[in-house]
């Protein structure tokens, strides 16, 4: 590049906030790498070590520049379009650890097939550059970018297998209603762009420059759509009819990643999104959230309650888990928004414990069912009498619905406990009364899932085949599920572990 | 040369993509359902144009070229998934993919 004063003056990226992004950075050219690795050799185990090691390489990048003390204050900005602050990569932690427990199980899930799946790892590669360029961003046109690269990757994930029988019906859902979802949102961005004339989330003084008077109207309405086609990504209630469908359909690795990767990314752009946008100020978009927090957390465990088949069920539980957390997002003043911030992600950290969890075991009792029968989908009667066959994954899903229904000494409790204050802070009585009423009804289908556990197998009447009865789980699969059952149990306990690193 | 209003070109704009919008939520042919994403993509794209013009900057039209962008992957996956289904149910019709309910 040559060297002018005007180029000089304007470094584009200095060494700080080259530092500052190293681990998006990294990842992008692991994903090149990773290109050139197929084009050289094709190896499926190469590529899913490789995989891994990427992912962890980032992972560990990112503790350590949390650690530093680079990230300090209202973050670093790296030209208009990204900022890096604390939590945008506390949430990618959360991200890349989810990422990296998606890669490891779908393992088991690739080997019975025949192909060689680069493409796979690839894209899962993609959906977490997508979802780090998401929770970085700080300019429309970088969520923008990162909506895209996350959902078009998540449309070949979902329809991967595609001999399968609901491949080609989920991918074709999945592509049209999120194409649809992100026109909305990006005719919600034109149209914000359109009065402010700043695509930048900094809230913007440009001063009309033709003397005809702003239309607000189409400020708000931008706001609304813009905020729809997050929600639909989120599935959020009036927005939520694809998720069921999608949730059963996709194989349960992707499964896996669209219930924590994806949504914690949009959840956290939308609340940067909110925080530095001032939206809060709004009375009616406030009066909005409420609406859609109070439908969602109402639709999802009502819906939840007739579910038998343990995808679906996950699927409205995790739309009223995200009706939950909206309430982070009626913060009163911009000094709230640290507590926002806190409460915000140690409740996707026990959302993502729990999910994590629970999919590790369906999808252990997946390949049993798989060697025994033909049916691949799990309902709740097969996993009745679980805790007689296989003590651990029955006891790891016992405390995570436990932490998802909210109960005392586990995460979700903590994580439900700082909402509600949060809930009192601004006296939001309908929230308060709609998160109470929720956990309420939630109780109806989490404790009947793991009375499910101790049921007696025998009064089935679809059980033929006995096979001994006995799962077979790898060591290494064991020692997973050992993990991550004493992290739900020490984080449960000790919940300052997981908000002091939030916190420091 | 005229000054067409702000306004007269965000309706525009709204109009096209209700027409798209409506295109997807009513036809039946997944062929179609992909041309009035388009439409509803280049909508937005209008709207793009005519507010970066309004306020004298590239902005508007960098995000279209984004959004043509977009709109090519896009079409690209939906292609492909189309030649899937027709390989497989041997039809375009939206109403065969209903199989998951509940």
């Amino acid at each position: 590049m040559s060297t002018s004063p005007e180029i000089t003056n304007s470094v584009i990226l200095s060494t700080e906030m080259f530092i500052a992004l190293s681990p998006i950075l990294l990842l992008s050219f692991g994903i090149v790498l990773s290109l050139l690795l197929i084009a050289w050799r094709r190896s499926q185990k190469m590529i899913a070590l490789f995989t891994q090691f990427i992912l962890v390489i980032t992972l560990l990048l990112t503790i350590h520049l949390l650690s530093g003390d680079i990230l300090v204050g209202s973050g670093t900005q790296i030209t208009t379009l990204l900022n890096v602050d604390r939590f945008s990569y506390l949430s990618f932690v959360l991200i890349c650890i989810s990422a990296f427990v998606v890669v490891s199980l779908s393992r088991s899930v690739l080997k019975s097939e025949v192909e060689v799946h680069d493409e796979y790892y690839l894209l899962i590669l993609l959906v977490v550059l997508g979802a780090g360029i998401l929770v970085v961003s700080d300019h429309f046109a970088s969520l923008f970018l990162g909506f895209e690269v996350l959902s078009i990757s998540l449309v070949g994930l979902v329809g991967y297998f595609r001999e399968h029988e609901h491949a080609v019906e989920t991918g074709f859902k999945y592509l049209i209603l999120s194409a649809t979802a992100s026109s909305f949102m990006l005719l919600g961005i034109a149209f914000i762009y359109s009065q402010t004339g700043n695509l930048s989330f900094a809230v913007s003084s440009n001063v009309m420059p033709w003397s005809a008077q702003p239309l607000q109207i189409f400020n708000s309405v931008g706001i609304l759509l813009l905020f729809s086609g997050i929600a639909f990504k989120l599935s959020l209630a009036p927005f939520h009819f694809w998720s069921p469908d999608i949730y059963q359909g996709s194989p349960t690795p992707i499964t896996l990643l669209m219930a924590t990767v994806s949504k914690v990314a949009m959840f956290t752009v939308l609340i940067k999104c909110c925080f530095s946008q001032n939206y809060f100020n709004n009375e009616s978009f406030i009066e909005i959230i409420t609406v859609v927090a109070l439908l969602s957390m109402l639709v999802g465990n009502i819906l939840a309650l007739k579910q038998q088949n343990i995808k679906r069920l996950m699927a409205y539980s995790s739309i009223a888990h995200f009706g939950y957390l909206l309430i982070v997002l009626t913060v009163s003043s911009l000094q709230n928004t640290e507590f926002a911030w806190q409460g915000a992600l140690f409740y996707l950290s026990a959302y993502l414990l729990a999910n994590i969890a629970i999919f590790t075991v369906l999808l252990i009792s997946e390949k049993h069912r798989d060697n025994m029968s033909g049916d691949r989908d799990i309902h709740i009667v097969d996993w009745h009498g679980m805790f007689w066959k296989n003590r651990l994954s029955a006891v790891l899903v016992i405390f995570s619905v436990l932490a998802l229904a909210g109960i005392p000494l586990t995460m979700g409790f903590v994580g439900k406990f700082y909402l509600l204050n949060q809930a009192v802070i601004f006296k939001s009585w309908w929230l308060i009364s709609g998160l109470v009423i929720g956990s309420g009804i939630g109780l109806a289908y989490y404790l009947p899932l793991i009375f499910a556990l101790f049921k007696d197998e025998k009064t089935l009447e679809n059980q033929v085949v006995d096979g001994s009865g006995v799962y077979l789980v790898t060591t290494g699969k064991q020692l997973f599920m050992f993990t991550l059952l004493i992290s739900s149990l020490l984080f449960g306990i000790f919940p300052d572990l997981v908000s002091q690193f939030i916190y420091r | 040369m005229t000054d067409i209003p702000l306004a007269h070109v965000l309706i525009l704009s709204s109009l096209l993509f209700t027409i798209g919008f409506v295109g997807v939520v009513v036809r039946k042919n997944t062929l179609f359902m992909l041309m009035s994403l388009e439409v509803m993509l280049n909508a937005v794209g209008v709207a793009f144009i005519g507010a970066g013009s309004v306020w004298q900057e590239a902005d508007g039209q960098i995000m279209f070229m984004l959004i043509l962008t977009l709109a090519a992957a896009e079409v690209a996956v939906g292609l492909a998934l189309l030649i899937r289904m027709q390989r497989r149910y041997r039809t375009l019709d939206i109403d065969v993919l209903s199989k998951m309910k509940g």
